[in-house]
Parts: C-alpha cells; sequence; structure tokens
C-alpha cells in the first residue's frame, strides 16, 4: 500500500490543477468543471485519511461533499442557462454585476 | 503491485486533470472531467471505500457529467481563442499558484513526518463496506445526513425555479 503522504500529494496537485483552471478560464462551464475537480481532490484526502486512521467519518464527509457538489451543478446550470437564455455572451469576466 | 496501480491512477487522474484546464473545446475538457472520476473512483476502491466508488461513478461520472453534457450541447459554446487574454491575469495567477503551491508543500512536509508512517494496514474490507458506512451515516451522522437532504431539496427547487418559463 503506497504511504498515506502520496496520496495527499496526489490530492493537493488535484486542487492546484483546478484553482489554476478557475483562475485562468473563462467559460463558466469550464469553471464548474475545475470546481469539480477541486471537490474531487478533498474527497480523495478526506476519503486517505479515513483510511489510514480507520475511521468511517471521513467517508460519511465525503458523501455530503458529493451530495453538495452535485447540488452545486445543478444550481450553477440553471444560472448558466438561465444567463444564456436572456442573451449575453457567456464570458465570466462579462458577468459581474454581483461583485461587491 | 498496488503501487504500481497507484501510480498509473495518479498519473491519468493528473494528465486528464491538466486536460480539463488546457483543452479549448469544453466538451473535450468534460470528457477528460469524466477520465479523472473513473481514475479517483479506482482509487477510492484501492483506499477501501467500495460504496463511495460507486457513488462517484453513479453520480459524478453518471449524472453530473451528463448534465454537463447535455448543457454544453444546448449552448455549443465557441472554443475559447486564447487560454489567457490578460498578461496581467497571468501573473495573478501564477502569483496565487506559486503561493499556494508554498503552502501546500511546507504542509506536505509536515505532513511526511507527522502522519501515516505505517503501510501495513491490514484488510480493510470490513472497514469501508455498507454496513460500516451505514451504521456512521445513521447513528453518529444522523444530523448532517438529514441536513444533507435538505440542501438537495433547496437545491432541486431552486433549479426549478431558475429555469422556469416566462
Amino acid at each position: 500500500m503506497p504511504p498515506l503522504s502520496l496520496f495527499l500529494l496526489l490530492s493537493a496537485l488535484l486542487f492546484i490543477t483546478g484553482a489554476s483552471g478557475v483562475l485562468l478560464r473563462r467559460n463558466p462551464l469550464v469553471v464548474f468543471m475545475c470546481i469539480e475537480l477541486m471537490l474531487n481532490a478533498a474527497n480523495l484526502a478526506f476519503i486517505a485519511f479515513s483510511r489510514y486512521h480507520r475511521d468511517m467519518a471521513g467517508q460519511v464527509f465525503s458523501l455530503v461533499v458529493i451530495a453538495v457538489a452535485a447540488s452545486e451543478v445543478v444550481v450553477g446550470l440553471a444560472l448558466i442557462v438561465a444567463i444564456y437564455k436572456s442573451g449575453r455572451a457567456m464570458d465570466i469576466d462579462g458577468l459581474s454585476e454581483m461583485k461587491g | 503491485m498496488l503501487r504500481v496501480l497507484f501510480a498509473l491512477l495518479a498519473g491519468l487522474s493528473v494528465s486528464s486533470g491538466l486536460g480539463v484546464v488546457l483543452n479549448r473545446r469544453p466538451l473535450y475538457a468534460a470528457l477528460s472531467l469524466v477520465v479523472n472520476m473513473l481514475s479517483l473512483a479506482v482509487i477510492f476502491l484501492m483506499l477501501s471505500a467500495q460504496f463511495l466508488a460507486a457513488a462517484q461513478v453513479i453520480v459524478y461520472a453518471g449524472a453530473v457529467m451528463v448534465l454537463f453534457v447535455f448543457v454544453i450541447a444546448l449552448l455549443n459554446p465557441a472554443r475559447e481563442e486564447a487560454l489567457v487574454s490578460d498578461p496581467r491575469q497571468l501573473l495573478f495567477g501564477a502569483v496565487v499558484g506559486l503561493g499556494f503551491a508554498l503552502v501546500a508543500g511546507i504542509g506536505f512536509l509536515g505532513l511526511t513526518q507527522g502522519f501515516g508512517g505505517s503501510t501495513d494496514l491490514g484488510s480493510g474490507v470490513s472497514l469501508g463496506s455498507i454496513q460500516s458506512l451505514g451504521r456512521a451515516l445513521y447513528q453518529d451522522f444522523a444530523y448532517p445526513f438529514e441536513a444533507t437532504s435538505l440542501v438537495l431539496v433547496v437545491a432541486a427547487v431552486g433549479a426549478v425555479y431558475l429555469s422556469r418559463g416566462r
């Protein structure tokens, strides 16, 4: 079995990949996919800790993360479709009315 | 044997993750995200989380990705011409990325000394079984579990409200 640190390193690599995608890409669909990537990386860390500490709490957290990610995708894609129907350009830099 | 499998899966998941970020066409990004999620599901199996591996395949690679592909097919977004339009954006992204990598690296160095010394874990079959997950879910974490169902209901109602006809 590989050591725990290898799983955590993989999780950190996937998280950094997703975070750089959120920072670099401007298509909101791709930004959502990169958020999924980051959530999956967090799941991997939870499950690795659960296995190496023999504690089921990590798997329960990971199940909650999966449910929250599914709800986030549903609401986010509904927002994207609503923006598309209103005739706006699909550019995340142009959708800045809600910034404080 | 397990190390070779882990190396293969780690390479596959990192390269498909890079494919999500670097592909210009959103549909190709979605397909590499499917590859990423399937390889992570096999890693979950390695970590004896059988139920979560199945949930990963069904919920992510199944439902979520079908939703993504539907919306991509509906909107038919054009491919982005340049990955980075503004050079300041690239500089900002590089600074944030390097800072984050630094923090993660420091944490990782600390972790290699702190946790996970043992690699001989014994069998995890009973650990990750549906029985033990169900016991944890319905006894120790009953209230968070019910709160999760509330989140799902709110998300479903919100999606229906957002996408209603005028």
